[in-house]
């Protein structure tokens, strides 16, 4: 099927390169991408708003782009929408498009997971190669997800890979140490579909109000509330059956707790600052005494 | 430590009050200049606490009063009485008032509090020019015992517990004490005293004050029968330092004993400001824990020591309107058996504070 697309392109290549490629400027030139478009699948009307995209790139790039997304099994849609809003996707080579495919399809993402993870994250395609095996790196080897793990997760919250490492590490220690925590129970509740700090939010909200507890070495059964429904309840429902408490009463304790972060930054900023300035009062005085 | 047993479903809110940050009222200073201060804090939204509630409260009667007068004109003509009731309500006079309200407005006690919700924090007293600070930052709670206390003019006043003085320059605050005696038996916290008197109060005032160092529990020898008005603040296990503290925490097994025996100290110490005060007199116990055997348990055991063994009638006064006065500035327990708890809420974190009110008979 590529190849039948690729040789659509064929009839667009024979548009002077001299001129610049204005839409609906050279009518040649429009109806023939348009038309190679329509093949592919794209109605009239997402075939204009498909050349509408980056006017400037060479009909090759758009159709190449468009069909390394329907190849994913997108639909014309939804395959639109991406390059929509993922305008970059169009200026990448198709070898790297594909490759990037068949490197998450390694990862274990597959038919709809991919397209899903693809729709929702267009910056998988995008992100740098070595950002992506890190943050895979450090799931399978620091957080100890195994392969079967590791396919669900990046199938429930591919966002994951977009991640800076170090906080991805944070949020994972911070679930598994702080919360007590296994990976089973992580990749159930999908945890890394909501920000760390919202999570931090409500799990100190119900440990302060001792409706949760770090467990201890060893211990197995808890009465903590499970994961599942700390992440998946909305707000007023998470607030109502899960905290006893009221919307005011967690606004207060959102402000209150940021507040409390805020400062122990800041004094460990300070902590820094005082070492540093130390340093430089004796460099000052040494150098003083050699001139003395 | 955990008090779920007694406060049931308003535990979790109040030990959650009790892990975060507390809030503070500022006390003013009247003996340094108010007016830019008081200015300053209203900009910020603060208010005086004590100041509004018999506002509020003589707003709310009003309003109960004129919805009845409202009800009774359209039954109408029938008698004369309906008009004058609206009026009635408008004009309250000092007598019709509840006695803690009364004693709120004429307490010249002024304490700005921030609003329900709002975390705004004081910025640190300044000194005037004659090097008296302006407002003394403390928990807003702290002040509800001294005005239960309900100091009259020239009142022999003791502060047993008074280290380190912030109910103590709060009694100073009213203008109105005749002698003020203020002890404590640590004599480290009663530096703090001696501080906190000099940088708030002037000289000729401070030398209306008296500063000891007895263990309270010998004044009953000491001073019996001397004061109108007595301040019984005793030590307690502070659960808002004790829930957070792991090091020294009261509530560890090596300081069982410690814990056991502080109600029988509080208790040595209520019967001696007991034994302190005037027959007609007053006595207010206070405390910063939500413990019942550092709270209720003690007024009832001093109560009934003061009848069997001294043969003195103890009357436990109603401060109920204290709740209602106030709810919109503190959440209160509803269910003390006897007197009334402040509990840390985050809205409203001040306390906790327990207070009751005794009259020797």
């Amino acid at each position: 099927m590529a190849g039948r697309l690729l040789s659509g392109c064929g009839r667009a290549a024979a548009v002077p390169r001299a001129l610049p490629a204005a839409p609906g400027l050279c009518p040649r030139r429009g109806c023939g991408e348009a038309a190679a478009l329509r093949a592919m699948g794209f109605s009239e009307e997402q075939a204009r708003r498909l050349l509408g995209l980056q006017p400037r790139l060479g009909p090759q790039r758009r159709e190449a782009a468009a069909a390394q997304l329907l190849l994913l099994g997108l639909s014309a849609e939804a395959a639109l929408g991406l390059l929509e809003r993922s305008p970059r996707l169009l200026r990448m080579p198709t070898e790297q498009l594909q490759e990037r495919a068949g490197e998450l399809r390694r990862l274990g993402l597959d038919g709809g997971q991919l397209q899903r993870a693809v729709s929702r994250c267009p910056q998988l395609f995008t992100l740098p190669r070595r950002r992506m095996a890190a943050a895979v790196r450090l799931l399978r080897e620091r957080c100890l997800f195994t392969a079967e793990q590791l396919r669900e997760v990046l199938g429930t919250c591919p966002a994951v890979l977009l991640e800076e490492p170090r906080l991805l590490h944070h949020h994972f220690q911070y679930a598994y140490f702080r919360m007590g925590v296994q990976q089973k129970e992580m990749v159930k509740a999908r945890l890394f579909r909501m920000p760390f700090a919202e999570l931090r939010n409500r799990h100190i909200f119900l440990e302060r109000r001792g409706l949760y507890q770090t467990p201890h070495k060893g211990q197995t059964q808890t009465s903590n509330p499970k994961l599942k429904d700390i992440l998946q309840l909305p707000e007023k429902d998470f607030l109502a059956s899960l905290a006893h408490s009221t919307p005011e009463e967690y606004e207060v304790f959102k402000k209150l707790l940021a507040r409390e972060e805020k400062e122990e930054e800041g004094e460990e900023e300070d902590r820094d600052v005082l070492y540093a300035e130390e340093d430089e009062d004796v460099d000052s005085k040494g150098s003083k005494r050699a001139q003395e | 430590m955990s008090y779920s047993l007694q406060l049931k479903d308003l535990w979790p809110s109040v030990r959650l009050g009790l892990l975060c940050e507390q809030k503070y009222g500022a006390l003013l200073n009247n003996f340094s200049p108010v007016d830019h201060v008081t200015q300053e804090l209203e900009l910020l939204n603060a208010t005086d606490f004590v100041s509004e509630a018999p506002r509020k409260a003589q707003r709310w009667q009003r309003g109960a009063t004129a919805e009845e007068a409202g009800r009774g004109e359209s039954r109408a003509q029938e008698g004369s009485g309906e008009g004058r009731t609206v009026m009635r309500a408008e004009t309250m006079t000092q007598a019709e008032m509840s006695p803690p309200l009364r004693a709120s407005i004429s307490s010249n006690i002024k304490c700005y509090t921030f609003p329900r919700g709002d975390i705004t924090r004081f910025r640190p007293a300044r000194p005037d020019s004659l090097g008296l600070l302006d407002y003394y930052l403390m928990d807003a709670a702290s002040l509800l015992p001294v005005l239960a206390l309900d100091v009259q003019p020239d009142d022999f006043v003791l502060d047993l517990c008074a280290a380190p003085g912030g109910k103590t320059l709060a009694l100073l605050q009213t203008g109105v004490c005749g002698h003020l005696a203020a002890n404590d038996v640590s004599l480290s916290r009663t530096k703090r005293l001696y501080h906190i008197l000099h940088s708030y109060v002037p000289k000729e005032i401070r030398e209306t004050v008296s500063v000891t160092s007895y263990d309270g529990r010998d004044w009953g020898q000491l001073g019996g029968g001397t004061f109108h008005k007595v301040l019984v603040d005793v030590p307690c296990t502070t659960d808002r330092h004790s829930v957070m503290e792991e090091d020294n925490n009261i509530f560890h097994k090596r300081r069982t004993k410690e814990r056991q025996m502080l109600p029988m100290l509080q208790l040595q110490l209520l019967m001696a400001g007991i034994l302190a005060t005037k027959p007609g007199g007053e006595v207010v116990y206070s405390t910063c824990s939500l413990s019942p055997l550092q709270n209720e348990h003690v007024i009832e055991r001093a109560v009934e020591i003061a009848e069997t063994e001294f043969n003195i009638s103890i009357h436990v006064e109603d401060l109920s309107h204290f709740r209602t006065l106030f709810q919109d500035t503190f959440s209160f327990f509803s269910d003390c058996r006897l007197g009334e708890l402040v509990l840390p809420h985050l809205t409203a974190n001040f306390g906790p504070m327990y207070f009751c009110k005794l009259r020797r008979m």
